[in-house]
């Protein structure tokens, strides 16, 4: 029987309980090793799941997608570069409103995506009421809530990811509207950007968002683009 | 309009503009922290840090930080 | 269309929107990212009305006291060293005798040279890393404790204050408490510090932090010299440490590592009870990097030792380096030969004293007091220097890869050495004056 391979990322905040999910996910076979040409630490994993080998990285835990700093970078490269089937985000659902900014982010670049909505015990011990098929649906990406602490949810979570690569479920994701002057600017970038090599790896919109947000490692990008 | 550093404990104000370079702008949008935005002073230990309750998580801001950020 | 046209566009779109704004695009863009949250929260997200004042803070308000705060993060630290060094001790002391036990019969094997290099060299070699894996690992499991229930970013903020009086941040902080441990991992985890000035001070001066592998050295010392008051001259040595990486720190930010400090944002996650599985690896991520760094060269350089002490070189190097020493009381080349190899592992001063004087560790201090004629005040300053005179080899390989070059591994030799050589100087001549 063919064996089919396939790669996650995780994606999450700091203190969102990824590592526990990791752990979860990945029990004992791990390999610490370094992203390429920098010091980083790189965590990855794998498991065997209906009949499908899963590769699990475990990306470097960030606040935003914004290259400020090495992490974030780390993060998005690989998302955008190594192209993995599934980017599972974890998401602290008793701190949703900042822990959301990330996945936000996320399916503007186009991934993947699955929230694996962790911490539910937290939130409930809050007294937090969470429609989580209407976050869903808002999202336009599946969500499934964990307490990896106690290791629930962990089989969910990778039925839902080997429904998303079966394309059994769909990630949409969310149309974002920026307030109409910015919208405008962004149309305008668009038009010259679609002509540019890049929007050939990248989605225009993509693009000339991070370019209104001065997105070093984006300028840097275009800037090399020209020389090639 | 003040700077957050002179917001007693307890208080909650609203983040009008953060008079700080880029970096910081920045991640201090990431955290949450943008104009508009409503917070409540958890724990102010002027000339000292700051602990804010903003969009339900806390966050620690040095004296220097808090500073910047203008609220009413 | 062309790049430099693109980013002309940019430039202009940018102005616009600044215009109309009177905000940066990306503040814009941020607030219209959390708009786009909060709008869909209201549909999603149900509180209780009182979602006020949650445990964390309640718990806070008192941790984050500005009188209690200090003090009771003092407490907690005392606390955890106490605990650490009183469980590790018959740890320790087994696998110390463990060894020994399997020293004995190697030592049996012939040729001779063979049987001494397997009992001293290599089992010697091993037991002197793994007699430091209780106190390390000891540590970290605390540190991981205090990590993982959310009390360590409470006592990075507590400390801010002062951290901001030398020059440096609360962010600085948890890296210099790893340096207790070893300080290998600590200088990797100030990875976290984002500010590239704050990060090279803090590496600069963890090589301060005394570490696991100092403490045999005074463990030998207070209790054959200072029987009475061991603990608290245990004590003092870290206390020194501290005050001078304070002081040190100072100095670095203000005259070399200038311009501008990061700033001190950082987000308190609630309050949570660490679970066993994610407490001991935390403590396994760090007590690894012990175990393999600084394990292999520790190793490595006991054998080293052993060789040169087999080809009877140990006594001219010592000889030729001793003089230097002289002002700060310990001129005799014992003591040069084990500092001279204390550089390359600082657990290896204490092995070498004893290939040295071929006894019992049990026996050790009493030879050096007699044999070398030192009183308690050399002792003490000899503790000094062992504490403050450079990172092991280890500790500077790491500092080389952190920072990309030879020349912070080479500033912190020196500085340290000078440092060390300095306070054991002033120790032993005002000590003089008085006893």
């Amino acid at each position: 029987m063919a064996r089919k391979e396939i790669t996650i990322a995780l994606a999450g905040n700091p203190n969102s309980g990824k590592t526990t999910v990791f752990n979860n996910l990945t029990g004992a076979r791990q390999h610490v090793g370094n992203w390429p040409g920098v010091t980083v630490e790189k965590k990855e994993g794998s498991l065997s799941y209906e009949g499908y080998h899963i590769k699990v990285v475990d990306l470097p835990g960030v606040y935003s997608l914004t290259a400020y700093s090495l992490d974030e970078v780390i993060a998005r490269d690989f998302v955008v570069d190594e192209n993995p089937d599934v980017v599972v985000d974890i998401v602290d659902a008793s701190n949703l409103e900042r822990n959301l900014y990330l996945a936000v982010q996320l399916l503007e670049m186009g991934a993947k995506l699955v929230v694996a909505l962790n911490m539910m015990d937290v939130a409930e011990s809050r007294r937090y009421q969470i429609n989580v098929k209407e976050l869903s649906r808002l999202l336009g990406a599946p969500v499934v809530p964990l307490v990896a602490t106690r290791n629930q949810g962990t089989q969910e979570l990778l039925q839902t990811v080997v429904g998303v690569v079966k394309d059994n479920i769909e990630v949409t994701g969310m149309r974002l509207q920026y307030g109409r002057e910015v919208e405008e600017e962004i149309a305008k970038l668009e038009k010259v950007i679609s002509n540019n090599s890049l929007s050939k790896k990248y989605s225009s919109r993509w693009l000339a968002v991070k370019l209104l947000e001065e997105d070093k490692e984006i300028i840097k990008k275009f800037e090399e683009a020209q020389v090639g | 309009m003040m700077p957050l550093s002179m917001v007693s404990s307890g208080e909650e104000v609203r983040v009008v503009a953060v008079r700080a370079g880029w970096g910081l702008q920045r991640r201090l949008a990431d955290m949450g922290l943008t104009p508009g935005v409503q917070v409540r002073v958890i724990n102010s230990q002027r000339p000292g840090p700051v602990v804010l309750d903003i969009r339900g998580s806390r966050l620690a801001l040095g004296y220097g930080v808090a500073h910047k950020i203008m609220v009413t | 269309m062309d790049s430099e046209q693109i980013l002309h566009a940019k430039d202009e779109s940018l102005a616009h929107l600044k215009r109309v704004y009177g905000d940066e695009a990306e503040t814009v863009i941020a607030d219209a990212r959390y708009g786009f949250i909060s709008g869909l929260l209201k549909d999603v997200l149900k509180k209780p009305a009182i979602d006020r004042l949650t445990l964390s803070d309640r718990i806070d308000k008192v941790v984050l006291n500005r009188w209690l705060g200090i003090p009771i993060f003092l407490a907690i630290l005392y606390g955890l060293f106490q605990l650490t060094f009183t469980l590790s001790i018959p740890f320790m002391d087994w696998i110390d005798k463990g060894f020994g036990w399997l020293a004995e019969p190697a030592s049996g094997i012939s040729p001779a040279w063979l049987g001494s290099l397997i009992s001293d060299g290599f089992i010697g070699g091993v037991g002197s890393v793994l007699v430091f894996v209780p106190v390390i690992f000891l540590l970290y499991i605390g540190l991981s404790i205090l990590e993982d229930s959310g009390y360590l970013a409470r006592a990075a903020f507590v400390m801010d204050r002062l951290m901001h009086r030398i020059g440096l941040h609360g962010r600085s902080f948890i890296p210099l408490m790893l340096g207790f441990g070893c300080n290998v991992p600590a200088i990797m985890a100030t990875r976290t510090i984002e500010n590239p000035k704050d990060r090279l001070t803090t590496i600069l001066v963890t090589p301060l932090m005394s570490c696991g592998a100092r403490l045999p050295i005074y463990a030998l010392f207070a209790a054959a010299f200072f029987t009475a008051y061991q603990g608290l001259v245990v004590f003092s040595m870290y206390a020194i440490g501290i005050t001078l990486a304070i002081i040190m720190a100072w100095i670095f930010r203000s005259r070399l590592v200038k311009g501008e400090g990061g700033h001190f944002v950082m987000e308190l996650p609630p309050y949570r009870l660490p679970t066993i599985v994610g407490v001991l690896t935390h403590m396994w991520e760090r007590g690894r990097v012990f175990l393999v760094r600084a394990g292999t060269i520790i190793f490595s350089v006991v054998v080293f030792i052993w060789l040169l002490e087999y080809l009877g070189a140990l006594e001219p190097i010592g000889r030729a380096i001793a003089p230097v020493f002289t002002p700060a009381g310990f001129g005799q080349w014992q003591a040069a030969v084990t500092l001279i190899f204390g550089i390359l592992a600082k657990e290896v001063v204490v092995g070498t004293f004893g290939i040295l004087f071929a006894v019992e560790e049990g026996a050790l201090g009493e030879t050096i007091a007699t044999q070398l004629g030192w009183t308690p005040l050399i002792a003490y300053a000899f503790m000094a220097m062992s504490l403050i005179y450079v990172p092991c080899m280890a500790a500077i390989a790491i500092i080389k890869r952190e920072t990309n070059s030879w020349k912070w591994p080479g500033f912190v030799i020196g500085y340290t050495l000078v440092l060390g050589w300095l306070v054991a100087t002033l120790i032993y001549q005002i000590g003089r004056l008085f006893v």
